[in-house]
């Protein structure tokens, strides 16, 4: 229910930004008549169905915050009453939700995988003001952190360097800047990291009395202090210092700063070592917030209204790091050149490096790894299959590695071509199959080939079959690896991302399908709707039928109690029946013959084994209370499913709000209505181009300004009622 | 009232209720003593041993003793046997000298905690295992009972490269505490400022860097508000914490260099069963030093990360856990072999302990070690029952006297689960709770709270 998350993340409290509290009388005037109307008769004093009682909820709701997001969760997905009881006004109900949600305090809504809460309707309905959110600090990725240490050291990521970031153990987005600051374990790794760095940066060797650099990273600035004969002087020690500011943050330091490192010198250096002080000198920089928190205060020139832009320095840093790991020449220049101040400005360097295919931006890929997740299927064991290849399991080899770097090279193909990404990112019929780029050692040339090519298993016929490769997943034969790729997919059997092996996989168990994860991907991610978490307590089994087809067993959970969540999943998930869990297609399933096993006995009654029969494959589905009434209804199967949702308005703006959370680094709230319409709008006109809507939002009012509240002594609240 | 003083306090506050493994310097002590306490706040001690990849059950059968037909046990009441003329099976046999001082438990159950592999959190929490940490974990409750220097160490091979785990142990509810898993990293943290030979001009260094930084966040949040502010809070509460620990261990000194252990090239090495031995020496020696009273030690990292020992032929753990075998030794063979050397480590342990006289008897009396799989059962496990093994009595507070228990089976009305085990040991720690983790909704007809009064002495 509420998802508490974990590894340095800060504990936070309050109300939350951008979720709009109602008027505080909200509990009087809405939530206690409705409870009162509509909830107590089951939930009260009297009666207690389910265990839970209602009628004692405190006015303030974050005094039993789970007994509130239990209300709010049943209310929001329409759980509650049930359907024979008379129905809530919605817009009651609405407000209800949304009162609940600030009021219990937990960052409700501001957590991965909760932005959906925010209905989509309020994003996309109407026209929307402008508006700026407030400032904030954004902890440097794992990634980030490590592009800074390369930086740094002008190389490949020094030896010794530990990674001291993590990131919530989430589903998808889930690089908030809200969730995380450093703790002291992570601390202690910086400490480390910093004295690894400096010793790179002032690596050098003395030669007749001469100190030079000895390292791709040496720092000449710093080579002075190391010399062991000469007391550096105090231009040596304030250029060292503002070399390292340069270096780690992009702008000078003050005077003030200039002074107080250098005090921390002194105080080193009284004890003996100047070389010994001048390294803790240079760490110290490294370890401020400004170098390790991306600083996204608004400290631009005020524009005359309230919000304020951000500094050409945060907005060097800010877009650097939006696409790739490490900060952009051009930004940087541009920066301490003072451009940077307008937001045409920002959006030519934007174009440049989006449309230069020299600079590595790998965050645009990691944007589909975290939004489809299919990165997962690494994660998900897999015995050999032993149902086609019973007599010979071994020659055929599970390496969902090699699917998923099929699935990264699609995803790059078709942002290459940047024309209608997302539908073709759901309907493609095209695939990379065990695909890689290598050198072909005869002609000595880079060319496309074979991934993963498994030995022969070492037998004595040497007339054996090759080994099946992945290509076999796809639905090619042995001798049917197609060459030149992206290559067109056997018809009629999977289009899109969603029918990859690899996608697949990651949703699957180490032995099944797994329909009902594969449904709440599609409900979350496509429709923008919501699931509640699976209730603590219980243990979600399907029963291990071996006679039942997987559709028929995962019947159990049309039980009353678990249809409620389930019924906005499973049939979103079960078209995907039309492949096994390895994601080979099907036509038909394995099932045991109870019949024909009982009598496969041997003359004396003894039983032989199992006998399995092929039992007729339903992979139809149903798409209900979707959001779009064009999408509700009975589909024939995954494909169909598939094109459906990849016509839909509602689909396609459901994904601009995803791309919206990794590029700003938060679930997006109502006054960024304007900014998700103005990328949605862009993205249409541009034909579909992912750059464009990358561009757009990230020159976007949500992304370039901010309200100065961070800096005020009382935190920023909102009073606007939802409309 | 001084709003410094309030703020560092409401973050001690968090780091105590929370915490990561190695916060708050003798504020745990600290509230022991107050509590007038001293002689329970310096001699008991609790070490977690977690071995991934599950227990068989076999493996606790003493000699005389066989798995039943279908595998599972139905006894409706505690069955038990002295284990005085019973061999152990072959993976324990390296803690035989401790026979008479342990308990081999079986048919105390998981299955709030079930899961395809490991149970993560769920194994010392007791709880559900793949919804993060949603409460604070058994360690970490009695690393609050019996404060040390370092409240709680964590440390151990994680079945990957990653120098941090996150998978096991909590705090709280969303309080991770991070399991150190490189050996260079844990004995620096634990013992480097002051042992390793590093000078004083170095360790000079070290604090006037903290102090300085300290300094530096407190002026870089002086114009924050809100929720900002509070993020740089606890990176300025991680520079203070740490100035203050470089201040005690200094005054631990003498103590850290006798007993630091030289590591040699396992400081630094990548071989999974050399890391582990390296993370032991470390844990005996904190234990010996005085500087912590628990510590978990891990093997493997949670999830399905079981890690791998080529060094023993045996490079693929899920393998054998599929009844894979390697290099002519059958899966069973493998399993073995990997129990010989985690419980002839945990024997290495035990060795030392015993050799340290305190107060009448030895260190070992004083403590306990706790013995189990992050995947109870097996491999797959079901979590029925949840192996364990218990070796020492925490200073007479166990009965663990050369004891094979098999408590009642699942369903059974007297049967009892792991949430019990861990409410024994904060009985016997001197900090009772009668309900720990997440009850197990497929016995609600059970009680389930309460300690195991037939381990309580």
């Amino acid at each position: 229910m509420i998802r508490l998350c974990c590894v340095g993340i800060l504990l936070l409290s309050g109300a939350l930004r951008g979720v709009e509290p109602a008027a505080s009388n909200t509990y009087r005037d809405v939530l206690a008549p409705l409870l009162k109307a509509h909830c107590v008769k089951c939930h009260g004093p009297e009666k207690q169905s389910g265990k839970v009682r209602l009628d004692d909820l405190p006015a303030d709701v974050a005094r039993d915050s789970a007994r509130g997001l239990a209300v709010r969760d049943q209310l929001r997905d329409g759980l509650m009453p049930p359907p024979k009881q008379p129905r809530l006004d919605d817009a009651k109900a609405r407000a209800a939700v949304a009162w609940i949600t600030a009021n219990t305090g937990i960052r409700a809504a501001a957590l991965p995988n909760q932005g959906n809460l925010i209905p989509h309707e309020l994003l996309f309905g109407k026209p929307a003001e402008a508006a700026a959110p407030p400032g904030r600090f954004w902890r440097l990725s794992p990634d980030g952190y490590m592009g800074l240490a390369r930086e740094l050291t002008r190389g490949g990521t020094p030896p010794g360097l530990l990674q001291p970031f993590t990131l919530v153990p989430e589903r998808g987005i889930r690089d908030f800047a809200a969730l995380y600051t450093i703790d002291e374990p992570s601390t202690e790794m910086l400490l480390r990291n910093a004295e690894v760095i400096v010793e790179l940066q002032t690596a050098h060797e003395i030669k007749d009395g001469k100190v030079s650099g000895k390292s791709k990273g040496s720092v000449p600035d710093f080579l002075a202090l190391m010399d062991p004969a000469t007391e550096p002087t105090r231009k040596h020690l304030e250029t060292a210092v503002a070399t390292q500011f340069r270096l780690a943050i992009g702008s000078p330091p003050s005077a003030d700063d200039v002074t107080r490192f250098l005090g921390l010198y002194d105080k080193c250096a009284r004890a003996g070592d100047r070389a010994g002080a001048a390294r803790t000198m240079l760490q110290a920089v490294l370890l401020r917030t400004d170098v390790l928190f991306r600083g996204e205060l608004g400290r631009g020139k005020a524009d005359g209204s309230s919000r304020r832009m951000l500094a050409p320095a945060e907005l060097a840093r800010a877009i650097s790091l939006a696409m790739r790991d490490q900060r952009d020449a051009g930004l940087m220049q541009a920066a301490s050149n003072g451009d940077l101040t307008t937001p045409n400005q920002v959006a030519a360097h934007v174009r440049r490096i989006l449309d230069d295919p020299k600079i590595d931006k790998p965050r645009l890929l990691l944007f589909f790894r975290e939004y489809f997740e299919y990165g997962k299927a690494v994660d998900v064991f897999k015995d050999k299959p032993e149902d086609v290849f019973k007599d010979d399991p071994e020659r055929f080899k599970h390496d969902p590695r090699v699917l998923v770097s099929d699935t990264d090279r699609l995803i790059a193909h078709i942002l290459a071509e940047d024309k209608d990404v997302f539908r073709r990112l759901l309907t493609t019929s095209d695939s990379f199959v065990n695909y890689t780029i290598g050198k072909n050692k005869k002609t000595g040339k880079m060319e496309p080939m074979r991934a993963n090519v498994p030995p022969l298993p070492g037998r004595k016929d040497k007339n054996q079959q090759p080994v099946h490769g992945p290509e076999y997943v796809y639905g090619f034969e042995i001798a049917g690896w197609p060459a030149a790729q992206p290559a067109p997919l056997p018809k009629d059997t999977r289009i899109g991302l969603l029918m990859q092996p690899s996608w697949l996989v990651a949703f699957s168990t180490n032995f099944e399908n797994d329909p009902v994860r594969r449904g709440r991907w599609i409900r979350e991610r496509l429709l923008g709707g919501t699931v509640p978490d699976l209730p603590i307590g219980v243990v979600a089994q399907v029963p291990n039928d071996p006679h039942r087809t997987f559709r028929d067993r995962l019947t159990v959970t049309r039980a009353a109690q678990c249809w409620k969540c389930h019924q906005r999943m499973d049939e979103l998930g079960l078209p995907f029946e039309n492949f096994d869990h390895y994601g080979r297609f099907r036509t038909s399933e394995t099932v045991l013959d109870v019949g024909a096993t009982a009598k496969h006995v041997d003359a004396r009654g003894k039983p032989l084994g199992p006998v399995m029969r092929k039992a007729e494959l339903n992979a139809t589905g149903r798409m209900d209370d979707s959001g779009d009434p064009k999408l509700d209804g009975v589909v024939k199967d995954p494909r169909e499913m598939l094109h459906k949702l990849a016509e839909s308005v509602r689909v396609r703006q459901v994904f601009v709000r995803h791309v919206f959370r990794f590029f700003l680094g938060r679930n997006e709230t109502l006054s960024d209505a304007r900014t998700l319409q103005q990328a949605d709008r862009v993205y249409v006109e541009s034909g579909g181009s992912f750059k464009a809507l990358v561009a757009s939002l990230l020159t976007s009012d949500s992304f370039l300004y901010r309200a100065s509240a961070v800096v005020s002594q009382s935190p920023p609240t909102s009073k606007t009622e939802p409309k | 009232m001084n709003t410094e003083t309030t703020r560092r306090e409401m973050l001690k506050g968090i780091a105590l209720g929370a915490g990561t493994t190695l916060l708050t310097p003798f504020l745990g002590q600290l509230a022991a003593h107050a509590a007038g306490d001293e002689k329970t706040a310096t001699r008991k001690r609790v070490v977690f041993v977690m071995q991934s990849n599950g227990m068989s059950p076999a493996h606790l059968l003493p000699s005389g003793l066989q798995t039943p037909r279908g595998g599972r046990w139905s006894n409706a009441t505690l069955e038990e046997l002295s284990l005085k003329d019973r061999t152990l099976h072959s993976s324990l046999e390296p803690l035989t000298p401790f026979k008479d001082r342990i308990a081999l438990v079986q048919g105390l159950s998981g299955r709030i905690a079930y899961s395809d592999h490991s149970t993560n959190h769920g194994a010392l929490g007791a709880c559900p295992a793949n919804k993060g940490p949603m409460a604070q974990t058994i360690d970490s409750a009695l690393g609050e009972a019996l404060p040390g220097l370092f409240r709680h160490v964590a440390i151990g091979y994680g079945g990957s490269t990653d120098s941090m785990n996150y998978s096991y142990s909590a705090s709280g509810p969303g309080k991770n505490v991070p399991i150190i898993c490189s050996p260079d990293l844990a004995f620096k943290s634990l013992f480097g400022s002051v042992a390793e030979g590093v000078g004083q001009k170095a360790f000079d260094r070290r604090t006037n860097l903290l102090d300085f930084m300290a300094d530096d966040v407190k002026h870089s949040r002086a114009a924050l508000a809100g929720e900002e502010k509070q993020k740089f809070d606890r990176y300025l509460e991680a520079f203070e914490s740490l100035r203050d620990r470089q201040r005690e261990l200094l005054a631990k000194k003498d103590e850290l260099k006798r007993y630091a252990p030289r590591l040699g090239d396992k400081q630094t090495t990548s071989t999974s069963s050399l890391i582990l031995e390296a993370q032991f020496e470390i844990a005996t020696a904190a234990l010996l030093a005085g500087i912590t009273r628990v510590v978990t030690l891990i093997s493997g990292g949670g999830g399905q990360r079981f890690g791998s020992f080529p060094e023993f032929g045996i490079p693929d753990l899920h393998g054998i856990g599929h009844g894979g075998s390697f290099g002519g030794k059958t899966y069973e063979q493998c399993f073995v072999e990997l129990r010989q050397f985690h419980t002839g480590l945990i024997a290495g342990l035990a060795k030392k302990l015993e050799s340290v006289k305190e107060g009448d008897g030895t260190m070992l009396d004083n403590t306990l070690i706790v013995y189990l799989s992050d995947s109870g059962d097996g491999h797959h496990p079901s979590l029925h029952e949840w192996p364990v093994v218990l070796i020492g009595n925490l200073g007479g507070k166990l009965k663990t006297a050369g004891r094979y228990m098999r408590f009642p089976a699942y369903g059974q009305k007297a049967h009892r689960t792991m949430a019990n085990l861990y409410c024994t040991l904060l009985h016997a720690a001197g900090k009772p709770r009668d309900k720990f983790g997440v009850a197990d909704i497929g016995l609600k007809d059970i009680d389930q709270t309460g300690p195991l009064s037939e381990l309580l002495a």
